[in-house]
């Protein structure tokens, strides 16, 4: 550490800019406002703040992948389900002998076959402050790609859903 | 200055830490504006979250707060923040950033040549020995607060403060 004397004698002469003079002034403001804030939360919605926290873009991201990910669920169930009536219908008039063909709609299903889901980036990105909470969290963001597969044993048709999906994970963490 | 939240003159206190903690800000921005807006935010941040935890119905058997690394680790984690936007808002507005890197501000006050080739050999240390050389030199935080502040074991930050030395060293002779 000794060789390294010198050169941090030479790094601590340079003197960092001095900044304007008037950051004080702002965090003086900025720390009345908050107090005055403060009172006037105390009898507002608790529901405010988070309404303000989704409307931040890593949620709005979030969300909105949500939401693809959602229509394209209800668009595979709803296929199916469209499938499905008209298919039925010799099962449900089973009193009747079973027509030949029943083999043939019976497997008309599409079977869910796999379920994978691939972490492709894990990022830490360190503490946060969330302002709900007294307690720092580390904040871990993940990106995964998940799929979906069916599989149609009779037809051999088959159906697969990629998505990508984020997830991000808040751990608290101790003060020591 | 070790417990800046529990300090009745918080302005003295900031006045002392405000350049270094400036200067820590700026390695994850464009200009002195952007970094004393995010020590703006944290320190706001910093004494709402103190305020709260030393008020009497919580503090109970507690033990006071480690505010230093605390204050440091919540300008890094706004400073993150604000690069991800940033860096959106740089690819929407390229030709404007291009513009204003050409006048980007320095972050010392320069006096002499030596000085100028020491900040310059400075640019070229990677962010995570940069990161903990700023902490270490103009803030005077321990290794113990340093590791604290960026999740990592206290050998781990010596040993990036020392790496950043070497290089430091080599890259300022050969200049």
């Amino acid at each position: 550490m000794n060789d390294f004397s010198e050169l941090e004698k030479q790094l601590k002469q340079l003197q960092p800019v001095t900044p304007s003079e008037n950051l004080v002034a702002r965090i003086e403001q900025a720390l009345s406002e908050s107090e005055d804030c403060r009172a006037s939360v105390s009898d507002a919605t608790p529901s405010r703040r988070w309404r303000w926290r989704f409307t931040e873009t890593p949620y709005k991201v979030s969300l909105g992948w949500g939401l693809l990910a959602t229509a394209a669920l209800v668009l595979v169930f709803a296929r199916i389900n469209l499938q499905q009536p008209a298919q039925r219908k010799p099962n449900l008039a089973a009193i009747s002998p079973v027509p030949s063909v029943s083999s043939t709609t019976s497997g008309a299903t599409l079977v869910p076959v796999g379920l994978t889901q691939v972490t492709y980036s894990t990022r830490d990105e360190g503490l946060h402050f969330p302002t709900s909470s007294t307690q720092p969290m580390r904040r871990i963001r993940s990106q995964k790609r998940e799929t979906m597969q069916w599989h149609n044993p009779v037809t051999g048709a088959s159906l697969r859903i990629s998505y990508p999906s984020e997830e991000v994970s808040l751990t608290p963490v101790s003060g020591e | 200055m070790d417990n800046v939240a529990t300090d009745d003159n918080w302005k003295d206190c900031f006045s002392q830490m405000a350049p270094g903690l400036v200067l820590f800000a700026r390695q994850w921005t464009r200009s002195p504006a952007d970094a004393e807006d995010i020590v703006q935010e944290a320190f706001v941040r910093f004494w709402r979250k103190q305020q709260q935890i030393s008020s009497p119905e919580i503090i109970g058997a507690r033990e006071p707060v480690r505010s230093r690394g605390l204050l440091y680790a919540m300008v890094r984690s706004i400073a993150l923040d604000f690069l991800r936007r940033d860096s959106r808002r740089a690819r929407r507005e390229s030709v404007v950033v291009a513009e204003s890197d050409s006048a980007v501000q320095p972050e010392f006050a320069i006096e002499n040549e030596s000085q100028q080739e020491l900040v310059a050999a400075m640019a070229l240390l990677p962010n995570e020995q940069r990161e903990v050389l700023v902490m270490k030199i103009w803030n005077d935080l321990t290794f113990a607060e340093i590791a604290s502040v960026l999740g990592i074991s206290q050998n781990t930050a010596a040993s990036r403060y020392r790496y950043a030395l070497a290089a430091l060293k080599k890259n300022f002779v050969t200049q």
